[in-house]
């Protein structure tokens, strides 16, 4: 086993139980980026360097329209339910079977260990993804969910080609973007933080602020 | 390239859309400039053309061709007849983008390449979920909107890669291609909003505006449906393997999409909701395809997509038309609304025509082969006839606009061109105030084109037969890596792991 792919892997799983479990925004947006900007070094051989720029920038993008949205004083999402001692446990536990089934029937083209940390990932997005009520942190669950499919991904079918990693870019930092407009329109909308609605908007208003009719 | 070119100028205007949000004029004329320039380019691009990219590629094909053409067109309809009838300033920029990511979609020869671009695609979409008065709640329609795209990305991303690599090793059993079919078909049917994934894009009919839901809902995961008809065929159709219980659990979503959108249609109280139930009916009939399994489905699921993306672009611009007309999406409250605007009415019929079918015309007998193909008797006539359901909810909506309005509306000939005397002194003010007195003619109009232009398509006009039937696209270098996932790669079914 590769010693540094070892580490980074690591690193990646820690970022994502730090990105599941903190109720610090901040704190769990940085544990978001780490587990993005390490994911695209799963792999071996290691990505082209375009390619690998451009995921490394587009794992910043995201994490940095994220921060925007965190932005003001100890800024609180709503975190783990369960604390972060069990997410460790469950990471470690998903780790443990993405590892023994590397491949999933079939000579594998990536590194195990991005199997083993793309099933952390994938188990660790489950609570907040299914469960979340918090925009920003069913958000973090969705980029931990595309991050663990991206790294199966790798695991299975091997190193990506330039152009799927320049794609994977934009598609990490539209997600970081979509979720930063969304968490911060959200934020804005009197006390609530991230909270998500509990009822449904009323239709008759018809929400129109391009070119508003007068009614007649 | 003929298709990087309509890319660019697909991501560049609506980029350009998104810096100007601040200016809503600006974001107008950028994006309606932009939507127009996307429908010359999309008319531009030459078929077979190839750009090839390490191993993989961009090609062009007729399909993709006519595809991004009734995209466009439909796209800038729907963006007019928004201006009329009132939608958010993002629309535009937000239709710019996801045009720009379907012709990627599509035309990228890798499908594991292509559902990553086709995930991003349905992201773009929240940007029409904000409301100006609600944020809150809109931005949680928003977010289970993109929990839904997410979750069929990352589906569809670990069933393509699961296929996309050297299997004449296998040591799996056969259930696992099973479930990496499964896992694309399911990952399709959550993006349409399918019947029992229907939960958040009924949710998303309470903040869209009535013209960007076909685009969301309709256009966007179209484009991920072709990549899937592709691969199922090159890699899953040609399995020794028996997919039966897979099949069936499709088979059920697509069934329960077709029948059960068409009664929720039919029982709604608003139109926005009928149209919403409408685009996920119709998208069941794509879903049946998925489960035909038989490369026979090809060309008639892709015909059933074009008339779908237009018939369903067109009944939009209706309901647009209506709320622009009447001020109120209440069914019960458009008692007459036929006799009051005989133009909407014709819109009307050409959609309904257009949706429902007759024999003989293109999207009819594309819808019949795929329940044949993909059912058996006693099955498949049951089914079939239960495609035929929107007839109920078009014909309850004509019954009402029939009835004698039950009070006094004014005005009554709103439905009809208005024109006052230039102004030349005020022309810019003329301008404006004779765009507002034609609100209700422009989208009808808009409504009654879009209806002939969805008649055209299901009628199978502009060559939709033929470009359906087209293979899909190649890089010619790349031939060999991308059919390698076919069945000649795997061993005997039932032979020991090596």
């Amino acid at each position: 086993m590769n010693p540094a792919l070892a580490g980074v892997a690591l690193a990646v799983v820690i970022g994502a139980v730090v990105a599941a479990s903190a109720r610090n925004a901040r704190t769990a947006i940085f544990g978001l980026v780490v587990t993005m900007v390490g994911a695209p070094l799963l792999a071996d051989p290691a990505a082209a360097p375009i390619g690998l720029a451009a995921r490394l920038v587009g794992a910043v993008l995201a994490g940095y329209l994220l921060w925007i949205a965190a932005r003001g004083h100890n800024v609180r999402t709503a975190g783990s339910r369960v604390g972060w001692p069990t997410e460790v446990f469950l990471a470690a536990a998903a780790a443990a079977v993405g590892y023994g089934s590397h491949g999933l029937g079939a000579p594998a083209g990536g590194p195990v260990l991005a199997a083993a940390a793309g099933f952390a990932l994938a188990a660790l997005a489950v609570m907040p993804v299914v469960t979340g009520h918090d925009i920003l942190r069913v958000g973090l669950g969705l980029g931990l969910l595309l991050g663990g499919a991206l790294l199966v991904r790798t695991s299975l079918a091997g190193t990506p080609d330039q152009l799927e990693q320049v794609l994977t870019a934009g598609l990490v930092a539209t997600l970081g973007g979509a979720v930063a407009i969304l968490a911060a329109a959200a934020r804005a909308d009197g006390p609530g933080g991230f909270e998500m609605s509990a009822s449904t908007p009323h239709r008759s208003s018809h929400g129109s602020d391009a070119h508003p009719a007068r009614p007649r | 390239m003929s298709l990087v070119v309509f890319v660019v100028v697909a991501f560049g205007f609506a980029g350009t859309a998104v810096a100007l949000r601040g200016r809503a004029r600006a974001v107008t004329s950028v994006g309606l400039v932009g939507l127009g320039a996307a429908v010359v380019a999309a008319a531009a691009i030459e078929p077979d053309q190839v750009v090839v990219v390490g191993d993989a590629g961009l090609a062009t094909t007729d399909y993709l061709r006519l595809f991004l053409v009734l995209g466009s067109a439909v796209g800038l309809g729907l963006a007019v007849a928004g201006l009329a009838g009132g939608t958010r300033r993002d629309a535009p920029a937000m239709t710019l983008a996801i045009l720009g990511a379907v012709a990627l979609t599509i035309g990228l020869v890798d499908a594991r390449v292509a559902v990553i671009v086709a995930t991003a695609g349905g992201l773009f979409g929240v940007l029409v979920t904000l409301l100006p008065n609600g944020a809150r709640a809109g931005a949680t329609v928003g977010i289970r909107e993109t929990r839904a795209v997410v979750v069929a990305g990352a589906l569809s991303i670990a069933a393509t890669a699961w296929f996309g690599r050297d299997l004449s090793e296998l040591v799996a059993q056969p259930v696992v291609f099973g479930l990496a079919y499964l896992a694309f078909a399911v990952a399709v049917a959550m993006r349409f909003g399918a019947i029992p994934f229907h939960l958040w894009a009924a949710r998303l009919t309470d903040v869209v505006p009535e013209t960007s839901l076909p685009i969301l809902t309709a256009l966007a995961p179209a484009s991920l449906a072709i990549v899937a008809l592709a691969w199922v065929d090159a890699s899953v159709a040609p399995l020794p393997v028996d997919l039966g219980p897979e099949r069936a659990v499709v088979i059920a979503i697509a069934v329960a999409s077709i029948v059960l959108a068409a009664l929720a249609a039919f029982v709604q109280d608003d139109i926005e909701h009928v149209l919403g139930y409408s685009i996920v009916g119709d998208a069941g009939v794509i879903v049946l395809a998925l489960a035909a399994l038989d490369p026979e489905a090809w060309a008639p699921a892709r015909t059933w997509i074009l008339a779908f993306i237009v018939a369903r672009a067109a009944f939009a611009a209706w309901t647009a038309g209506i709320r622009a007309g009447f001020w109120t999406g209440r069914v019960a409250d458009l008692r007459g609304w036929a006799l009051r605007s005989p133009l909407l009415a014709a819109a009307f019929i050409l959609v309904a025509v257009a949706s429902v079918g007759l024999p003989g015309l293109a999207a009819f007998d594309a819808r019949t082969s795929l329940v044949d193909l993909a059912l058996d008797p006693p099955l498949a006539p049951v089914v079939l006839l239960a495609t035929l359901a929107p007839i109920a909810y078009y014909g309850r909506l004509m019954a009402i606009g029939l009835r004698r309005p039950d009070r006094a509306l004014e005005p009554v000939d709103a439905w009809r061109p208005h024109v006052v005397a230039p102004d030349v002194t005020a022309f810019r003010r003329w301008v404006f105030n004779t765009w507002d007195l034609n609100r209700a003619f422009s989208t009808a109009t808009i409504a009654a084109l879009l209806g002939l232009l969805a008649l055209a398509t299901s009628a199978g006009a502009f060559g939709v037969g033929e470009a359906a039937a087209g293979p899909p696209p190649v890089v010619p270098a790349s031939d060999e890596s991308a059919a390698s996932i076919a069945s000649r790669d795997l061993p005997p079914l039932g032979s020991e792991a090596p």
